[in-house]
């Protein structure tokens, strides 16, 4: 039983840094990315292909799981971010998609079989292949990541930012390069999620294209808007509730993807800004314009 | 027939209009003049149903319009000539003037006025089939009130229609309202140009930040000195020869 | 080679030009991308292969209740998922509709499983010869069904009064309701529209491939999106346009580069034309 609470722990931990990411996308560009499991999928396979075949060690492997990650993010940003919100939207969703395929057709990654027997971290002398240990990691990486955002987010340059994205339109006037901040930001949220798939493919040891389909992309949106999108705390809160609630609903799992396409229509519909209400990051939009 | 009784309203948290009591009888041609962000666009909305006022009354003919919106304010006899006459571009000229009439059901009559007024302006006829779009903006006002004028109104509202035109479009656009005046058509014109807008009117009224600061007889507006240092640019040359 | 290639590119391409209608004429009312467009697309096929497999209905009987479903399901997504967020900012009813397209998903895959349905009439189609060059009457008859919906679309939006009531709110709202035009029952009647031809357009694929499942509209629905784009969303010849080159794109693109990753060609148009032309080739909302 305490085997399965640390399980759930940790990959509670996993996603609260990928809401956390799409939080930020959210908060800073007033987008959505629906292709998060994609990075989050890369960073997975960058980094266990970099310890299964290059022997890297685990913060090494992790860093180039970020690296790729982001690129792919700058790389998919740049053109997309300085149109219409939806555009994002759909184009992270083909991209979604293609990433998919790849890691299906290529012989690099296994294709539908996945990558097996990839190495739990050790570093620094230290051993994580005990749940315990690897905890203790997630907890880490995420406090890091936390303190890191709402390092972000309070800072002159964040609110420098949020100033921007509420007057867009003045902010460039003022000549404010407003897409280049917003392809930085969604760049970092990449970068993150590749992190969390790195953290992801170093505890499970095994990877297949499955886990980073549509579903899980469509499972951290969830996430987020129920605990309100903007929030950071609300990400945190959101991701727990949703790692843990499928666990208590085994019975119910085919009604899964049912309940999270629902659940995401009603509570846009009945408390848009989400269980914790409106957070720093929240968008002004939220509210009803007049 | 047009009555409004201490009307708020505003955009947001912003009010605009502080509470403004005006009338217009039948048959009257009224205008309401002010400068820049005075309220007057927003009057005209307000009337119209785009905008609803916060406090006070609006009332046409005996109905109360306040809580009405606008596609059913037109169908009681009230049509709007917008602000920048807003014609509907990639359409035909033909297909924004029967869009006037959309909601009449009468549609013999329709076909009807619409021959009319192909009639009174032949410029609409001569481009029937183009894009509203490609019209000159004077051509594009005259659309915009035979737009108004296919709704048949009981009361024909104007926002600045003289805006953006040419001298020579302001005069024909001007001729047209006297010659609707002439027909008994009951007007409410909303203008910058107060001098032209003061020699079609019977009676007239002074916005300021939302507020009525004057109203008489168009006549008595035309004389009297605060309009004419403020909106008749009058005085000026008193001032500085 | 070349030529088959070209038709089943112009085949293909014709079906996500409908939906790409759909697309089109949502975004040039409301501004807002309906996500949940491949999901219609989907209930139509569904509707129709149910009836028909039920043997009791002809077929003309089942196309035309397949697309009403279609058009139903369009009309009641926009008063759920999208009418009362309106006036919140546009990524709120964005999400809802996504929440709405992994519903109906979902709710397909419950009710009716995951695996392929095939057409349950045969059709007598074969191939005819045309100037020297084969030609499949199955591809001939969906691409005239499928131009002759766009027609009828094309005819109705130009020539009858609701059609010019849906250009005129989609060009300028507010003096739109000043006509006496009822928005909100121009925004259903969009829906009804775009979501009935996507309906048709589900059923000319589900005869065309001869499968009907429930994720069956996420691909072409995604294409169709793309197609909008290079046409320039908002614009209704800029959705036939973009559909029918995509499609011949896609194909020519499968034939001469890599079949494995067909499926990624229609998204490489859409990240190109997003970085060199994002207001497509025919730019526009509301013609």
């Amino acid at each position: 039983m305490t085997a399965y609470v640390l399980h759930l722990a940790i990959l509670a931990g996993i996603y609260i840094i990928l809401t956390v990411s799409i939080n930020l996308i959210i908060g800073y560009a007033g987008q959505v990315s629906l292709g998060h499991a994609a990075f989050y999928g890369i960073g997975a396979y960058a980094s266990a292909l970099m310890s299964l075949h290059y022997h890297f060690p685990f913060p090494a492997a992790a860093l180039t799981a970020m690296l790729a990650a982001g690129l792919c993010g700058l790389a998919l940003g740049l053109p997309t971010l300085r149109l219409k919100e939806d555009y994002l939207a759909i184009v992270t969703l083909g991209f979604g998609v293609i990433v998919d395929l790849v890691f299906l057709n290529l012989e690099i990654t296994g294709g539908p079989d996945g990558l097996p027997g990839i190495p739990p971290p050790s570093f620094l002398g230290l051993n994580f292949r005990e749940p315990w240990h690897y905890l203790i990691l997630v907890i880490v990486t995420v406090i890091l990541v936390l303190i890191a955002t709402y390092r972000l987010v309070d800072s002159y340059h964040g609110r420098a930012l949020r100033a921007i994205r509420d007057h867009e339109i003045t902010a460039q006037v003022m000549g404010i390069n407003t897409p280049a901040y917003k392809v930085v930001v969604f760049t970092l949220a990449a970068v993150l999620a590749g992190l969390a798939g790195s953290l992801y493919a170093h505890y499970i040891t095994f990877i297949n294209p499955e886990t980073f389909g549509l579903h899980t992309s469509i499972l951290i949106l969830t996430m987020v808007v129920l605990g309100g999108m903007g929030s950071i705390a609300g990400s945190v809160l959101g991701a727990v509730i949703l790692t843990i609630l499928p666990e208590m609903l085994r019975q119910a799992h085919a009604y899964q993807e049912l309940i999270y396409g629902g659940l995401l229509m009603l509570l846009l519909i009945w408390r848009p800004a989400g269980l914790l209400g409106r957070g720093k990051l929240s968008l002004k939009f939220l509210k009803r314009e007049s | 027939m047009l009555t409004l009784k201490s009307v708020q309203a505003g955009y947001g948290r912003l009010p605009v209009l502080k509470g403004i009591s005006l009338h217009v009888r039948s048959g009257e041609v009224v205008t309401l003049i002010g400068g820049n962000g005075a309220g007057k666009t927003t009057t005209l909305r307000t009337i119209s149903g785009l905008l609803p006022p916060r406090k006070g009354a609006v009332e046409f003919a005996g109905q109360d319009l306040t809580r009405l919106p606008p596609e059913r304010i037109v169908t009681l006899g009230l049509a709007l000539v917008p602000e920048g006459r807003r014609v509907f571009r990639t359409l035909s000229v033909t297909a924004n003037l029967e869009l006037g009439a959309y909601h009449r059901r009468d549609k013999s009559e329709v076909r009807r006025d619409l021959e009319e007024i192909r009639q009174r302006f032949p410029i609409l006829k001569e481009r029937a089939h183009q894009a509203a779009g490609t019209l000159s903006g004077g051509e594009q006002q005259i659309l915009a009130i035979g737009r108004a004028l296919m709704a048949r109104p009981r009361l024909l509202m104007l926002d600045e229609p003289s805006m953006g035109l040419a001298p020579r479009m302001v005069t024909q656009v001007y001729h047209i309202l006297a010659e609707l005046k002439a027909q008994g058509t009951t007007i409410l014109l909303v203008e910058q140009n107060a001098r032209a807008a003061l020699k079609v009117a019977d009676r007239g009224y002074v916005l300021e930040t939302g507020r009525i600061i004057l109203d008489g007889a168009a006549a008595d507006l035309r004389d009297d000195p605060e309009v004419q240092r403020a909106y008749l640019g009058k005085g000026y040359q008193e001032v500085w020869e | 080679m070349f030529f088959q290639q070209l038709i089943n590119g112009l085949t293909t391409g014709s079906v996500y030009a409908l939906i790409a209608l759909g697309y089109t004429m949502i975004y040039g009312i409301l501004g807002l991308i309906n996500f949940a467009q491949g999901e219609i697309y989907m209930c139509g096929a569904f509707v129709a292969v149910l009836l028909l497999a039920t043997g009791k209905v002809n077929f003309f009987l089942a196309v035309a209740l397949g697309m009403g479903a279609a058009a139903l399901l369009g009309v009641i997504l926009e008063r759920v998922a999208f009418r009362p967020l309106r006036g919140f900012h546009p990524l709120v009813p964005l999400i809802s509709a996504i929440g709405a397209s992994i519903f109906l998903q979902s709710l397909a895959l419950l009710l009716f499983g995951p695996n392929d349905r095939p057409f349950p009439i045969q059709f007598a189609f074969t191939t005819i010869m045309i100037a020297g060059l084969p030609v499949s009457t199955l591809q001939m008859t969906i691409l005239a069904a499928a131009l002759g919906f766009m027609g009828l679309l094309i005819v109705f939006v130009r020539y009858t009064t609701y059609g010019k009531a849906i250009v005129a709110c989609a060009l300028d709202r507010d003096t739109a309701r000043l006509m006496g035009i009822n928005v909100d029952r121009m925004v259903s009647l969009t829906f009804l529209l775009g979501s009935a031809l996507s309906g048709a357009a589900g059923i000319m694929m589900a005869i065309y491939y001869n499968a009907t499942y429930p994720r069956m509209g996420l691909l072409p629905g995604l294409k169709a999106f793309s197609a909008a784009i290079l046409g320039g969303v908002g614009s209704i010849p800029g959705a036939i346009l973009g559909g029918l080159l995509l499609g011949v794109a896609e194909s020519l693109g499968a034939a001469y580069i890599s079949s494995g990753f067909k499926d990624a060609i229609a998204f490489a148009i859409l990240i190109l034309v997003l970085l060199l032309r994002p207001q497509g080739i025919l730019r526009g909302r509301g013609d």
